[in-house]
Formats: C-alpha cells, sequence, structure tokens
C-alpha cells in the first residue's frame, strides 16, 4: 500500500470532521463529536508517526507532502495535545451548556473551527512545499481567531484582535522571508523546474543559495514565525489571546500552535545551516531572542494576578528555553526537542487546571483564588504538580529536559547565556511559587454552589499527565531517545546520537 | 534679432488681463450666465487709473510704495520667462530662484501694505497668505528642479523652452507630476479656488482680497495689473513644461499663447467645480504638491 | 528604453500614488477606493512584468487578483464601513500632513535599500523593488500610526499588497497554486477581519482600537 496515501487521509479527515460538526443537533453532542472524532484521528496520526519512523520519510502528491523524523515527531505531540483537551472540552462547557450561554450555533461554530486548526496544523507539518507550510500557518491564525472569542466580551474581543493584527502581520513578513528564500535559489532553479521552492530539494542544493538573500530571507522567517511563536519582543499578542480564550483553546495554543512555529524555524534553520558564511546566523539569533524572551517572561510573571496569564508568560519563558536550546549544538538541539514535549503536556494540564478552577471560583484572580486543594483536590492538585513542574521541580522531565539545555550550555562555553537562564528561572520560580501556594493553600472563600465531583475523565487526564511528566524525568526510554536523536538530526545536519549522551 | 527677444514680455504686457475675462466667462458659462465681456478687465483697468486715491490716516509711505513695487518687480519677471521656444531676455544659471524670490519680493510688500493699514482684517489675511507661501516656494522649486535635471540647464530658458516630443516619451511621467504640482502652486498663488475664492468679501473666508481692501484708484489698478501679469508669467511657465515645440517660432508662440488660453478656460472649469476648501485643509493640498514635487525629483535622480 | 520599460515605469508610479493618497487621506471611504484602485494596478502590473508572453496560468491568476482585491475586498469593507456608520478617521498619531511629507523621504530610503539588494532582476525596471518595500512600510504605518480598526485592515491589505509586488519583482517559480492559496488566505483574512470589526462595534459601539486597553499587564 502507498504509504503516502496516510498523509492523505490525516489532512482530510479533519475537514470531513469540521462540516460534520456543522450538522450535529445539540451542544452536547457537538463536543462528544469532537472528542470522540479527535480520538480516531489521533491514532491515526499515532500510525502515520510510526510508519514514518519506520521507513525513515514519507513522500506523497509528487513530492509536495512531506513526512520525516522531525514531523512525525510533532505529529505525535499534536496528537497528543489535542486528544487531551477534546477529552477535557467534552466535560469543560457543561456548566455553560446548562446555562444556555454555550448555544447550539457557537457549539458548531467551536467544533468546526477546532477541527479546521487541527487540518491546518496538519498541513503545515505535511508541507514539503514551504510556500504551502506558510499557508498552513496564516490559515490556523485566522481560523483560531474566532476560537478566542468564544464567549463575547469586550475583553476576548480586544485579545482577539489584537491577536489577529501582530499575528497577520508577522506572517506577511514570513511571507516576505519566503519570497526571499525563493529568490536565492536562482542559481539552480532550473533543475527545480516550476515545482515551487521544496525543502527537500532545497536541502541538497543549500549550498548554492545566495548568502546574502538567504540571510535576509532568514532573518524575515524568523521575525515572522517568532512572532507566532511567542518570542519577544512579538509576544505581545500572547497573553490577551491565552488569557480570554476558553481553556481547551489555551492549551492547544501553548501546547502546540506556538511549538508549530517553532517547527517552521527549525525547517529552515537546518537549510541556512548549510549556506556558506551563514553558519551562525541561526545560533546568533536564537541566543539573542531565547534569551529577551527568558528575561522578559520573568519581568512580567512577577507582578501577575491572572492565573491564566501566568501560564501564557510562562509558555514564553518556555519558548525562551527550548530557543536557546537550539542554539547550543547537538545535546541542546535533542535537549529542546525533549523539551517541546514535556512544555506541552505540562501546559496544557495547567490551562486544564486553571480553567476548571476558573469556573469553581468565577474569576481567574489570584487574590481571590484561595485554597483550591480543599475546595477541588483533583484540580487543585493537579494546578500545584503542573506548576511545580513548569519551574522545573525534578524529578518532573522538565527539570531533566532544563539540565540537559545547562548541560549543553556549558559543553558550548556559553555562560553568559546560562546566566542569565538561571537567573530567570530562580526569579520564575520564587514568583510561580509564591503564587502557587497562595492559590492552592490556605482557606477556600464561600462559593455559592457546590463543585461536583471530578469525573473519571478529569481523574484520568491530571493523573496520565502527570505520570508521564514523572515518568520521562525518571527514565526515558530507548525510543524516545532514538526518535528525539533523529530528529535532532535533521536540524542539525550531523549525525546526533554519537555526541549525545543520555542516561 | 531684437524683436524676437521683447516679443515675449510685450505679448504678456498686453495680454494679462484677457485671462481674467476668459477665466469669468467660462464660469458664468458653467453658471447659464452670459457673463462680463472679455476685455471687462481692460475697462476695469482704465477705469482706476483715471480715478483718485483714497489714503486712510494710518498708512505711511510704505502704503503708497507697495502697488507700485509690486507691479515694477512683476514687470521686470517677465524680462526672465521664455515661451514658445524664444529665449528670454535675460538667462543666466540659477534665474528660476531669482524668478521665485520677485515673487516673493511682490509678496512681502503686498503683506507690508496690508499690514501697515493697522487693521487686523488684513493682518489676518496677511498671516494666511504667508503660511501658504510658504508651503507653496518649496513645491515651486523642487519641481523645476527636477526639470531643470532632466533638462541638464540652470536656467528657466534652458528648461522651458526646449520641451519636445521626444523628452516627452522619454520621462512623461515626471512632467507630469511636476505639472501637475505647479498646478496646485499656480492655484494657490493666484488665489484661486480652492485655495481661496477671487469673488468673496465676506469676512472668514478671504485671503488675498483681504489684503488690498485698503487700496483704491491708481493703486488698485497697479495691483490688479501686477496680478494679471503674474498668473501670466506662470502660466508660461507651467505651459512651457508640458506644451513641445516644434523649432518654427511663428508657430511656437502662437501654440503657446493658445496653450496659456486653454489653462485659463480650464482654471475656470475647476473653479467652477470645486468650492473652495475649508481653510485646515489647504495646507493639506499644499503638502500633496509638496509630496508629487519631491517623488518627481527623486525618480529624476534615481 | 522600450515601451512596455514606460509602461511598467507609469503603472508603478501610480502605485507610488495611490500610497500617498492612502497616507494623506482621512476619508476611509476613498481610502477603500484608493485600494481598489492599487488592486487593479497590481493585477495589471502582474502581468506587465513577465518577460515574453504571459501563459494562460498568469492571465488567470492576473483576472484574479484584479476580481478580489479590486472589486470583492472593496466591496466586503464597504459594506462592513456602513453597519458601523462610521465615514472618517479619528485624528491619527501621525498627522496626515507630516505622513505626506515624510513619505517621499521613506521612498528615498526604500530607493537606496532597493539598490543594496542585489536581487535576480528578471523584470524591466529598477524601481519594482524599492516600490515593494515602500507599500510594506506605508501599510505597517497605516496599521500603526491610525486609530480605527478599520484603516488597521487596510494598512494589513497594503502590506500585502506590497509583498505581492516584490514576489513579482524577484524571478520566483512558486507555481501558481501556491499564489491563489495565498490569495485565498488574504481573502479569508479580509472576510474575517471584516466580521471581527462587526462585533467589536456590537460589543464596544465604537472601532476605536486606540480605546481597547483594558488588557495591561
Amino acid at each position: 500500500m502507498n504509504s503516502g496515501i496516510l498523509l492523505w487521509i490525516i489532512l482530510l479527515l479533519p475537514v470531513v470532521g469540521s462540516g460534520i460538526c456543522q450538522i450535529l443537533r445539540s451542544p452536547k453532542n457537538v463536543m462528544n463529536f469532537v472528542c470522540f472524532g479527535m480520538a480516531l484521528i489521533g491514532i491515526l496520526e499515532v500510525v502515520t508517526a510510526g510508519v514514518v519512523f519506520s521507513r525513515n520519510t514519507i513522500f506523497s502528491c509528487g513530492e509536495w507532502f512531506y513526512m520525516d523524523a522531525l514531523s512525525a515527531y510533532h505529529l505525535i505531540v499534536m496528537a497528543l495535545v489535542f486528544c487531551m483537551s477534546s477529552l477535557y472540552g467534552m466535560r469543560y462547557f457543561d456548566k455553560e451548556i446548562h446555562e444556555g450561554i454555550f448555544t447550539l450555533k457557537l457549539a458548531k461554530r467551536y467544533g468546526t473551527l477546532w477541527f479546521a486548526s487541527l487540518a491546518a496544523m496538519t498541513l503545515i507539518l505535511v508541507s514539503n512545499n514551504l510556500g504551502m507550510m506558510w499557508v498552513g500557518m496564516e490559515t490556523t491564525t485566522l481560523v483560531t481567531a474566532f476560537l478566542i472569542c468564544t464567549r463575547a466580551s469586550k475583553a476576548s474581543l480586544e485579545g482577539m484582535w489584537k491577536y489577529l493584527i501582530v499575528c497577520s502581520v508577522g506572517i506577511a513578513f514570513a511571507f516576505m522571508g519566503t519570497l526571499f528564500i525563493a529568490a536565492a535559489t536562482y542559481k539552480f532553479q532550473g533543475s527545480i523546474s516550476g515545482n515551487g521552492v521544496l525543502w527537500t530539494q532545497l536541502k541538497i542544493h543549500a549550498g548554492l543559495l545566495d548568502p546574502k538573500l538567504a540571510q535576509i530571507g532568514f532573518l524575515f522567517i524568523f521575525v515572522g514565525y517568532g512572532t507566532k511563536a511567542g518570542l519577544s519582543p512579538m509576544h505581545t499578542w500572547l497573553p490577551d489571546a491565552h488569557s480570554q480564550a476558553p481553556s481547551p483553546v489555551s492549551a492547544v495554543f501553548s501546547g502546540f500552535m506556538l511549538n508549530a512555529a517553532l517547527y517552521c524555524i527549525m525547517r529552515y534553520t537546518s537549510l541556512i545551516k548549510l549556506v556558506p558564511g551563514n553558519e551562525n546566523l541561526s545560533r546568533n539569533l536564537f541566543l539573542i531572542f531565547g534569551t529577551l524572551s527568558i528575561a522578559i517572561a520573568a519581568a512580567f510573571i512577577l507582578s501577575q494576578h491572572d492565573l491564566k496569564r501566568l501560564l501564557a508568560y510562562s509558555s514564553v519563558e518556555h519558548i525562551g528555553i527550548i530557543t536557546i536550546g537550539m542554539a547550543m549544538g547537538p545535546l541542546g538541539t535533542f535537549a529542546a526537542l525533549f523539551h517541546t514535549l514535556n512544555q506541552s503536556i505540562c501546559k496544557s494540564l495547567g490551562f486544564f487546571c486553571a480553567g476548571r478552577l476558573g469556573q469553581i471560583y468565577g474569576s481567574y484572580d489570584m487574590r481571590v483564588m484561595t485554597g483550591a486543594l480543599r475546595l477541588s483536590p483533583l484540580w487543585g492538585g493537579g494546578l500545584l504538580g503542573s506548576l511545580l513542574a513548569l519551574i522545573g521541580i525534578a524529578p518532573f522531565a522538565l527539570f531533566m529536559s532544563e539540565l540537559l539545555i545547562v548541560k549543553a550550555a556549558i559543553a558550548t562555553n556559553l555562560i553568559w547565556v546560562l546566566v542569565v537562564f538561571l537567573l530567570g528561572s530562580c526569579i520564575i520560580f520564587a514568583a510561580v511559587l509564591k503564587h502557587v501556594i497562595s492559590v492552592v493553600y490556605g482557606t477556600p472563600p464561600v462559593l455559592d454552589f457546590k463543585p461536583r465531583c471530578s469525573s473519571i475523565v478529569d481523574t484520568g487526564i491530571v493523573v496520565f499527565s502527570l505520570g508521564v511528566l514523572l515518568v520521562l524525568g525518571l527514565w526515558m526510554p530507548n525510543s524516545l531517545n532514538e526518535i528525539l536523536c533523529r530528529a535532532a538530526n535533521i536540524i542539525e545536519g550531523i549525525d546526533v546520537a554519537t555526541t549525545v549522551c543520555v542516561k | 534679432m531684437h524683436i524676437e527677444k521683447i516679443i515675449n514680455p510685450l505679448l504678456s504686457l498686453v495680454l494679462a488681463p484677457l485671462l481674467f475675462g476668459i477665466i469669468n466667462r467660462t464660469k458664468a458659462l458653467f453658471a447659464g450666465r452670459t457673463g462680463q465681456p472679455l476685455l471687462q478687465s481692460y475697462y476695469d483697468l482704465w477705469k482706476l487709473f483715471r480715478k483718485g486715491a483714497v489714503y486712510s490716516k494710518t498708512t505711511s509711505w510704505v502704503f503708497r510704495l507697495g502697488p507700485i513695487v509690486g507691479l515694477s518687480v512683476v514687470i521686470a519677471a517677465t524680462a526672465l520667462v521664455p515661451s514658445g521656444g524664444l529665449p528670454a531676455i535675460i538667462a543666466f544659471d540659477g534665474d528660476v530662484i531669482l524668478f521665485a524670490y520677485l515673487f516673493g519680493l511682490m509678496r512681502f510688500f503686498t503683506v507690508l501694505t496690508a499690514l501697515d493699514t493697522g487693521s487686523s482684517f488684513e493682518g489676518m489675511g496677511a498671516s494666511r497668505e504667508v503660511m501658504f507661501s510658504a508651503l507653496t516656494e518649496p513645491a515651486f522649486l523642487v519641481g523645476l528642479a527636477a526639470i531643470s535635471k532632466q533638462t541638464h540647464s540652470l536656467s528657466l530658458t534652458g528648461m522651458l523652452a526646449v520641451a519636445d516630443t521626444a523628452l516627452w516619451s522619454h520621462i512623461g511621467p515626471v512632467q507630469l507630476l511636476v505639472a501637475f504640482s505647479v498646478f496646485i502652486v499656480f492655484l494657490a498663488e493666484n488665489s484661486r479656488m480652492p485655495v481661496d475664492d477671487p469673488n468673496t468679501h465676506l469676512e472668514l473666508t478671504m485671503i488675498h482680497e483681504v489684503m488690498v481692501l485698503d487700496n483704491s484708484g491708481a493703486d488698485l489698478g497697479f495691483i490688479t495689473y501686477a496680478a494679471a501679469i503674474k498668473m501670466w508669467l506662470l502660466s508660461t511657465v507651467l505651459v512651457g513644461i508640458l506644451v513641445p515645440h516644434n523649432g518654427n517660432a511663428w508657430i511656437d508662440i502662437s501654440t503657446a499663447v493658445a496653450a496659456v488660453f486653454i489653462l485659463a478656460v480650464l482654471v475656470g472649469v475647476v473653479e467652477s467645480s470645486m468650492a473652495r476648501l475649508k481653510l485646515l485643509h489647504v495646507p493639506q493640498i499644499l503638502l500633496i504638491a509638496n509630496a508629487l514635487s519631491i517623488l518627481a525629483l527623486i525618480l529624476v535622480l534615481r | 528604453m522600450s515601451f512596455m520599460t514606460n509602461l511598467v515605469d507609469t503603472v508603478i508610479i501610480l502605485f507610488i500614488l495611490t500610497n500617498f493618497m492612502l497616507l494623506g487621506s482621512s476619508s476611509l471611504r476613498r481610502c477603500i477606493r484608493v485600494i481598489a484602485l492599487q488592486g487593479i494596478l497590481l493585477g495589471i502590473l502582474a502581468i506587465l512584468m513577465e518577460n515574453g508572453t504571459p501563459t494562460i496560468h498568469l492571465i488567470l491568476l492576473s483576472a484574479a487578483i484584479i476580481c478580489l482585491k479590486g472589486i470583492i475586498f472593496p466591496f466586503l469593507l464597504i459594506r462592513t464601513l456602513r453597519d458601523l456608520n462610521v465615514q472618517h478617521e479619528v485624528e491619527p498619531f501621525v498627522g496626515y500632513g507630516t505622513s505626506l511629507v515624510l513619505s517621499p523621504l521613506v521612498l528615498v530610503v526604500c530607493i537606496w535599500l532597493g539598490s543594496q539588494l542585489s536581487l535576480p532582476m528578471g523584470v524591466t525596471s529598477s524601481l519594482v523593488a524599492p516600490v515593494a518595500f515602500f507599500t510594506i512600510t506605508c501599510g505597517l504605518f497605516l496599521i500603526v500610526s491610525r486609530k480605527k480598526a478599520l484603516t488597521q485592515v487596510l494598512g494589513y491589505l497594503v502590506l500585502e499588497n506590497g509583498i505581492y509586488v516584490f514576489g513579482a519583482s524577484i524571478a520566483t517559480i512558486q507555481p501558481v497554486l501556491v499564489e491563489l492559496g495565498i490569495l485565498l488566505d488574504a481573502f479569508v483574512a479580509v472576510f474575517v477581519m471584516g466580521i471581527a470589526i462587526y462585533h467589536i462595534n456590537r460589543e464596544f459601539e465604537h472601532t476605536d482600537v486606540d480605546r481597547l486597553n483594558r488588557l495591561k499587564g
């Protein structure tokens, strides 16, 4: 069987799903369908990833679709995040459905846009044609914009508008970068013969790219996709969009959409490293913007009152960490990729807990939220666990990946970067811990309704996430090790496994 | 031949008041009236020159000097402008700046006479006039600088007498941009709509009219005549930018004169179809003229 | 030079003039009409840039551009404008006069930038790349310095136009399919933004983005 057909399936199924959402009859049905449809697609995605790992690469559609270890790894992360969010979303909207706020029209819109964003993100991952990858990225912006203002309020509309404008401008810059890179191919464009800029072709001929044009192109790409990824100083849309969107959407944003933008940057990094004269360009850019992100995130977390904004700034910090990791050679890239998985799971869990607690308390203001552990042991405990993991407490997986990054920093002699990273992490550690303790412990306020008992599903989500984080922190399975090595290979262009030592 | 050299100033001195007549007639046609006779301005000037002047007690010798200086300066300016392929009487490198500043001198004296009357009414008109001219001068000079760069000549004679069809097809857009910009300057300097209404005598809307409110008799005659010649000279410059010439002196001169008349008709059309702009918007349109001139210069320089 | 160069030059100068008009005009309706004109010029430019005889693909693409950017986008925007019941931009952060005078200077900088880049020129005029940068800068300027949400959408459209001119200026080999995909994205973007503005207006009763400042920190 032609394995290329799998790529078509995982791309088209979400589109079909979004169509089906339009004809369902009740909000509850829509949410259930989202969950089960997503589960089905998720399984298929994992199967596809497995096929990619076994065969090394898959091509399809005349070389326009392509998957290798890097895209397959991200596919797994996407499947995980989307499945968890869909499962969580099944119960999250119960209260609003009950009160009639979450009407059928809103639910249908939500479901359609949810699947459409999945389709767009899948398009990013399966594209070989860099232009098509850009189209996918732009589509995610447009489609997720209305997911933010699912509940129309002044604040959510403002957040959505800021997101729309800032990200559209960023994506426009990314398009400029794509054009520059395409222009840089004039020395060998004859052999591409009107097929567009294919990443695989560019990888082969990277040495022939015009250095100056490629340099400017990469700069635009970095700034453009970096806006979508949440790198400072282009992160201004992030706190507003994340704090105003409903929790499943925030989880998808932080859990995968930021990673998708970084994935695009990674693809271009692997190209620019091979262009003569530009080997250090990506490294310098990563270091500058990464450390800036960590510093700014630390500064803003200190003065936060809103729980979801706190989590959003934490995303900025972690994206910064991933970025500086990628600048630190093979070991750093390995650690950065590992960190993307950990950050996705942990941040998703954080948003899930924040969402439920917000529903219980009626607000996300941390000065109002106290005694969460007593009010709802499951979600309070989940919040505690996820926030502790986010700030890097051992033995959770984030600690391990950050430790690897520290090791890589020392190995590549980037001491100043290391200092900024540790300083930022310490500040965030202290600030978040203070907030966590005040939110989770203490006496809960008297509420006018009793929060219902958590269901099996909810318990399962929390336990599963924390469990995975714990397990990965203590033990790196060989298969994951190998997957990460192969993905890092693609970025670095050299054989990573020989230089990486993992316990 | 000497006759060739003085034919331009002669034409401008004789035919200038006809322009007012053409403009007024065009406006009347648009309004559905028959309008004044074409030679009305000549009759008005003849009447004014035979009248006595009345001078206010608050004025001084400046008030009597102003109109005379204005007229003499403009007549001097006629010596600088070429037309119809014939060179001007006086031509030297940089005479375009002298040309612009002769008008500046005339404006200066008009403003002085206005301020000399001690009336706040005229002071208001004077301040508006000066503000607008601060914006029109750069537009005019930069536009002509662009033309000068193209024609590789620093003198008006070199710039305006050489438009020909070959040059047109080469850099047509630049000519058009400069012509449009100079047209806006023309409307502003000659106090035409949409910058200023020459027929209004309402307090808040006068700009040029208010400055000469206190002049009478021969002085007013000088001022009116000088305004006519100024309009003729600026039309000649505008026409010189656009109209190609083809070598035969008589054809060129008649073409130039005809083009000036057509320009007068065009001004009449513009005046009939546009209302006067809000005073706050006038600087905007002058800045547009500036932007167009700068754009033309950029296009020539690259 | 050939007739073609002159034609391309004229279209480009008209393009620059549309940018000037956008920067200097406060009436939203006029801005939308100017953007329609810009879209039509863009379509014409797309055909003129091609060396040799244009393929059927290119003609279709050019027709699509003229249709979308010249007719459909302005139609959508004018409809949004009618719903909003607003006619004029409020006084922007950088005044109209200042922006008008600054714009030729920005054009000079862009021409300098264009000369610095040694782009593979498959085109007939050296003004194209600088005008592309200039249009992009004008678009960004509109987004940043204006106060109405609709003007920000117009700025985004101008930005996209500029990027498109730039794309047409370098001899790229983007297949027509991707070009169409990009056009479609622009279409959906405008559509989405229009709906967003409608919602904002309904909730806030104004569309001054300057006053959207609840989310801080």
